[in-house]
């Protein structure tokens, strides 16, 4: 660029030459001349010199421009080798990814072979449940019988899956009933509802040609994420029990009749000498006479009440109902128990609210509940103690009897053993009282086998309060 | 030779009831004869329904007599015309028991039909109660659960107001 301008320069400096020609002198001329020329020059230096700057300057300013390529291509090198240094790593995660991949892979063909190794002994353990077992969806389809099951019903897998448990199976009391469907115990698990075995009242399976068989099974709904999905049932074929119970029963039979002979021998031989058919006793004579007497008649008591217990177990009371008034029975039961209560000096009162409806109910077995609760309550009061009996007629169809007494009590650590059968709490097993400890256990067992409800509150040394609720009208009659 | 017994006290002027006492249990049979009789009461014991039946219908029918004598024969069957009432034992020695000795006793008819009975046993199974009952009986007790002049009361009692009865 500097150059085309000194061209311009040059052609400027020969036209002023030409007008200095005409009008000055040859030496003042040559002198002018180079004076003309030295400024020239100096011009030209100048000029020069300001070229060179510029040069230097574009020459500077091209060392920057190579510095700063130098950078770039520094930087350029660096996140060259930046990447081989990832892709090297890269390289070595997919062999890591890899090698995982591959321990994944067998780990988890492991885990499966253990967990089909799990399921099926899960599977050989269910199906050789020795009890029949039998899973069903929420609708009480079959989904999973296992072998006994089978074998009991004569029913194969293959041809029950999916169908109706209930259907498939029906179920029978004792005289041979069908059970209806509403009343399954399977039915009414799956509707959420609490079931109570009752074990006096056996039920039978049809098999599939038709014979059935005892059986006692067990059913409990399948809950997940509390919700029913299902039910499962174990079931057993109770046969055996059936005839060890009977052999049970025969056995008590046997016993009791055995017994009784001898009991009836003593007691009515020492009636007829304590009677003086054989001459006079002395009175030292009579005492003794009445101690075997008593003796005997406290076994007859217990051979009574055995048998009480083994009927109530076995289920062979035969229950009776009839509308029975309540407070007719309370106040005879007072009255067989009058010498008792005047002899311990007990003040003893009886109240009962004015309309007391008739209650339907075995006044046998009522008789016997009420008995050995004021039994209880005279026996376990120290003598001049108080002993308070009340009836009222309760809402919904209901009555309640209450017996308060102000005895020894039930210590408070043995109280829920009290119903206990053969339990006698320790307090007065240690006091001068008979007792067999069967009584509360009997009233316990008829009062519910009656639909009705026992409970108490006592204190020790304060005394007890036993409360009994028995509806009019039991809603499902059954033997009890 | 029977072992039935005939067991009269000494006459007395008032009429005198005889009750005939069928138990297999020695010990028992013989208490409760004891106290009959101290009662005022003539007593005819027997241990099985054979016992009660032989004599009477043997000597009575077939001529085979199974008695000492056919007075004796003759003595017991009028004797066992004039039960006025019946202690019964339900279990007794021999194959037959009270079910038996009432449905023989039914089916003789005349007089005895009308014989009150009372059972004294040591079972109590609904179904023989209640098949007692069926069968007519006036009482039925459990033996060791009663006193022996409880028992007896009851049968004077009974018998007492069959006479009154009668007299009105």
């Amino acid at each position: 660029m500097t150059i085309p301008n000194n061209k311009i320069y040059k052609v400027n400096s020969v036209r002023k030459n030409k007008n200095l020609k005409k009008d000055i002198s040859p030496s003042v001329d040559i002198a002018h001349k180079l004076k003309v020329r030295a400024k020239e020059k100096e011009n030209i230096r100048r000029k020069l010199a300001v070229t060179a700057k510029q040069l230097a300057l574009v020459a500077r300013e091209n060392e920057n421009a190579r510095r700063k390529l130098v950078i770039t291509a520094k930087k350029l090198a660096l996140s060259a080798s930046e990447k081989e240094t990832a892709r090297r790593s890269l390289a070595v995660t997919a062999r890591e990814l890899k090698r995982l991949h591959w321990t994944l892979e067998k780990k988890v063909l492991k885990r499966t072979k253990d967990l089909d190794q799990v399921r099926s002994k899960n599977e050989a353990i269910l199906a050789s449940i020795g009890d029949g077992l039998v899973v069903v969806d929420k609708e009480g389809k079959i989904t999973y019988i296992n072998k006994s099951f089978e074998e009991m019903l004569g029913w194969k897998s293959q041809e029950i899956i999916g169908k109706s448990m209930v259907e498939i199976v029906p179920r029978e009391d004792v005289d041979g009933v069908e059970v209806q469907f509403k009343e399954r115990i399977l039915t009414q698990v799956l509707s959420g509802k609490k079931f109570v075995a009752n074990l006096t009242n056996p039920f039978y399976y049809i098999r599939k040609d038709k014979s059935r068989f005892p059986v006692s099974s067990i059913i409990a709904p399948v809950v997940l994420a509390s919700k029913i999905i299902g039910a499962v049932e174990v079931f057993r074929d109770i046969t055996k029990e059936k005839e060890v119970d009977k052999a049970k029963t025969e056995f008590v039979s046997l016993a009791s009749h055995q017994l009784r002979t001898p009991l009836s021998t003593v007691s009515w031989y020492s009636e007829m000498l304590l009677a003086g058919d054989v001459g006079d006793v002395t009175p030292e004579q009579k005492k003794y006479i009445e101690e075997i007497y008593r003796g005997n008649q406290r076994m007859v008591n217990l051979v009574n009440t055995l048998l009480d217990v083994s009927r109530i177990e076995l289920g062979t009371f035969i229950v009776e109902s009839k509308p029975t008034n309540i407070v007719k029975l309370v106040q005879g039961v007072i009255e067989e128990y009058r010498l008792q209560i005047r002899e311990k000096r007990i003040h003893f009162s009886f109240s009962s609210e004015k309309s007391i409806p008739n209650i339907q109910v075995d006044p046998k077995i009522l008789r016997m509940v009420v008995q050995n609760l004021l039994s209880n309550a005279i026996k376990y009061t120290p003598e001049g103690g108080r002993v308070f009996i009340s009836l009222f007629a309760q809402k919904g169809n209901a009555v309640l009897f209450k017996i308060v007494d102000t005895g020894y009590g039930i210590p408070k650590n043995q109280q829920d053993k009290i119903f206990t059968k053969l339990f006698r709490a320790d307090n007065v097993v240690g006091k001068d009282t008979e007792g067999t400890g069967l009584g509360l256990y009997i009233a316990k067992s008829i009062v519910e086998q009656s639909g009705g409800k026992i409970w108490f509150e006592s204190s020790e040394n304060k005394g007890t309060t036993f409360n009994v609720t028995l509806p009019l009208k039991r809603k499902n009659p059954k033997k009890a | 030779m029977t072992q039935i017994r005939k067991n009269k006290t000494k006459d007395k002027p008032i009429e005198r009831k005889t009750i005939l006492v069928i138990e297999d249990e020695r010990s028992l049979l013989e208490i409760v004869d004891s106290r009959l009789k101290n009662k005022g009461f003539d007593v005819m014991t027997a241990r099985s329904v054979d016992e009660v039946f032989n004599a009477g219908i043997e000597a009575k029918g077939m001529g085979i007599i199974a008695v000492k004598s056919i007075q004796q024969a003759l003595d017991y069957l009028e004797d066992l015309e004039k039960v006025d009432a019946i202690w019964l034992d339900h279990n007794l020695l021999g194959k037959e028991n009270g079910f038996d000795l009432i449905k023989k006793i039914k089916a003789n008819g005349g007089r005895w039909k009308n014989v009150p009975i009372f059972v004294i046993s040591n079972s109590e199974k609904s179904e023989t109660i209640n098949t007692y009952i069926e069968l007519g009986i006036n009482k039925y007790y459990i033996k060791s659960n009663h006193k022996l002049d409880d028992i007896i009361g009851d049968i004077h009692k009974h018998l007492d107001a069959k006479v009154n009865k009668r007299k009105s």
